[in-house]
């Protein structure tokens, strides 16, 4: 029989193998899914990769789907090293959305873009942190059960945004569409490189990733949420504020999932509507774990997770295959990495 | 109108109501016999998606309810295996795997429902009315004129409850979700018994997305489930992991179902959001109430949910 024997040290390749092999599995399978469909995944890949990395544009587009990801994933780091399940991200990032349009659809037109940003930006965060801070403070006081009560607030927040875009937010010149008015031009974020949709947000996005790396490397926080995420009662042994740490956390985590709603409506869609792509927010989750909480790679795998997506998008639209199959090599990816984890820490062996 | 069309519009809509909690029932009592036995599976939207799909689909194909409904079953089974074996025997992280699994079911269902999507379903479980019982007045035509499918979710909660609390099947799965190791001294099986029962957890989950597509909602949609599995996961919190209690939550979010869908039917001036809001803030605040319940009167989870186990540790 095979058996696990436990490693006496980790080995660094393998943390850089696993998440490679993991990903090359999730296409794998990919295939064998486009395959039963009766399509050549040769030439479904071929098309999925060129409208990701091909060129200057189809590479922008996928750093344009990458900014939203990194940011998530960047606050989701923190409070999964806390040991905090954070799946809430698809919430907070409406709410972000919610927020930050609302100066964009109700201010008047002609305040100055920098103060109309800066208003959009803190909106946005703080809706984000907002739907954050519930679940977390119900966490920390009642023990309510954060991966439940994070997911029911992702089905309040889609059905908050419903209420508005079929209510009073509504554009009444859209035809019964379920659209804002279109953001004046001082509610939207610049571009970065001309002829793309490259935003400011992805400046904020490359910010906050190394403050994360900072937080959680440099100061006194991160070290305590490292303590945390260990365990739980050695932390409270050791004096830390458990409480006050999960939710100071939870708020940063929201903040950038809303300012990440921020970006897309304010620099991508420059109106609000029921289709924001808050599945960013469930992506974000497999980003985060597929670096290993590491701010670093993570960095590399939003740009991997943002051409499957941007990709994924295209082939859809050229090919007509379902955009499902992003959610399929997403999943598989993750289930090997999970599984392998075990490879991280145990060796196998066999025994007669 | 009169009060015999009233009465009529009531037994209807808890009529409705008891279809629309078969859908929450079945799984959630297969999760409370996961949990029971340790492992946590919050891949229950993905396997209810699963369920749903290839139940519409072999029911369309077959012409065959039943037939489609045993394959939900088992397709909901299969796919939970993928679950076990990673939380089981790779000892994997249970919550991103069954993450992982929830992404699975709504991936794979829309890249082969594609071709599926707004098809309906001709064939239905035809309700029977159960002699004697059904002529209770009010209850029995809401209760005992119901479809197979719903008969056997009534006798599953009873053989549930016996066996959880009276059998050895049901003491030893409870050991091995408080005390794996000490389960693993007294002779039991732990990997097996995991196994067993995240299997079953499966079963049931494909069982209540089955029982969707083929009764409730007899078509195809991306994301037709819309979160349930959630709410069945909720709700196990909410029934205190006890079987019985699974009834009193299931019943309740089925009469929320059924109350919006009356509503929206009677064009309501409330809007459709709100009325779709409903069943998630109602859940939100019933798991809000229950977790403090079970923090105040002690009640506690199974003591190793969501913990691996390892028979080569000491």
């Amino acid at each position: 029989m095979f058996y696990f024997e436990k490693r006496k040290k980790i080995p660094k390749k393998l943390q850089i193998t696993i998440p490679v092999v993991s990903i090359l599995i999730g296409v794998l399978f990919g295939a064998v899914a486009i395959l039963i469909v009766g399509i050549n995944p040769y030439t479904v890949y071929k098309s999925l990769f060129l409208n990701a990395f091909g060129n200057w544009y189809a590479f922008s587009e996928t750093l344009t789907a990458a900014t939203p990801l990194l940011l998530i994933s960047a606050g989701l780091i923190l409070v999964f090293r806390m040991g905090i399940w954070n799946i809430g991200a698809y919430g907070q990032y409406i709410m972000g959305a919610i927020f930050s349009s609302y100066f964009a659809i109700f201010m008047p037109a002609d305040i100055p873009k920098p103060l109309m940003l800066s208003m959009m930006v803190v909106g946005g965060m703080v809706g984000g942190m907002i739907w954050a801070i519930i679940p977390a403070i119900l966490k920390v006081f009642w023990e309510v059960n954060e991966v439940i009560s994070t997911l029911l607030l992702n089905y309040i927040a889609l059905f908050v945004l419903k209420f508005l875009m079929y209510g009073s937010w509504k554009n009444p010149t859209s035809y019964g569409f379920p659209l804002s008015k279109p953001f004046p031009d001082s509610a939207q974020m610049p571009i970065i490189f001309e002829h793309t949709r490259i935003s400011l947000g992805f400046i904020f996005a490359i910010l906050a990733i190394i403050a994360i790396w900072f937080i959680i490397s440099k100061t006194k926080f991160g070290y305590e949420a490292k303590i945390i995420g260990n365990n739980t009662t050695t932390a409270k042994y050791a004096g830390i504020n458990v409480g006050k740490n999960i939710i100071i956390a939870m708020a940063i985590s929201g903040a950038l999932a809303g300012l990440a709603g921020m970006v897309q409506v304010s620099g991508i869609i420059h109106f609000l509507q029921v289709k924001i792509n808050a599945n960013y927010g469930y992506t974000s989750i497999i980003v985060a774990w597929i670096s290993y909480l590491n701010p670093i790679v993570c960095f590399f795998s939003s740009i991997i997770f943002g051409g499957i997506a941007s990709g994924g998008y295209s082939i859809q639209i050229s090919m007509r295959v379902s955009y499902g199959i992003v959610g399929l090599i997403e999943s598989i990816a993750l289930f090997s990495l999970v599984g392998a984890q075990i490879f991280l820490n145990y060796t196998l062996r066999w025994k007669k | 109108m009169n009060s015999m069309h009233h009465s009529a519009i009531v037994i209807l809509l808890l009529s409705n109501a008891v279809k629309a909690g078969t859908i929450l029932l079945f799984p959630t009592i297969g999760e409370i016999f996961t949990e029971r036995a340790g492992i946590l599976n919050l891949g229950i939207e993905g396997m209810m998606l699963i369920g749903a799909f290839s139940g519409f689909m072999v029911s369309y194909i077959t012409h065959n309810p039943y037939l489609g409904f045993m394959a939900g079953v088992l397709s909901g089974g299969i796919a939970s295996l993928i679950h076990a074996f990673i939380s089981i025997t790779l000892r994997g992280n249970q919550i991103v795997s069954g993450l992982a699994l929830t992404i699975f079911g709504a991936g794979f269902t829309t890249f082969y429902g594609q071709k599926w999507i707004n098809m309906n379903l001709d064939v239905a479980p035809q309700n029977i009315q159960l002699p004697l019982l059904s002529k209770i007045p009010f209850v029995g035509t809401i209760l005992f004129n119901q479809d197979i499918i719903v008969y056997s979710s009534y006798a599953l909660v009873a053989v549930a409850w016996f066996i959880l609390y009276k059998t050895t099947i049901g003491m030893n799965l409870r050991a091995v979700g408080e005390n794996a190791k000490a389960a693993n001294a007294m002779g039991i099986n732990v990997y097996k018994t995991r196994y067993i029962w995240t299997f079953f957890g499966g079963l049931m989950a494909g069982a209540g997305g089955a029982y969707l597509t083929i009764s409730y909602a007899p078509f195809w949609l991306d994301g037709i489930t819309a979160g349930r599995g959630w709410i069945a996961i909720a709700l196990v919190i909410f029934a205190m992991w006890d079987p019985l209690k699974a009834i009193f939550g299931a019943y309740l979010f089925g009469s929320i179902n059924a109350l919006q869908f009356q509503l929206q039917a009677q064009g309501t001036t409330i809007p459709s959001a709100i009325l779709n809001m409903l069943p998630y803030l109602v859940t939100f605040i019933v798991i809000v109430l229950s977790s403090i319940i079970v923090k105040t009167k002690h009640i506690q989870p199974p003591k190793e949910l969501g913990v691996p186990y390892s028979r080569e540790e000491k």
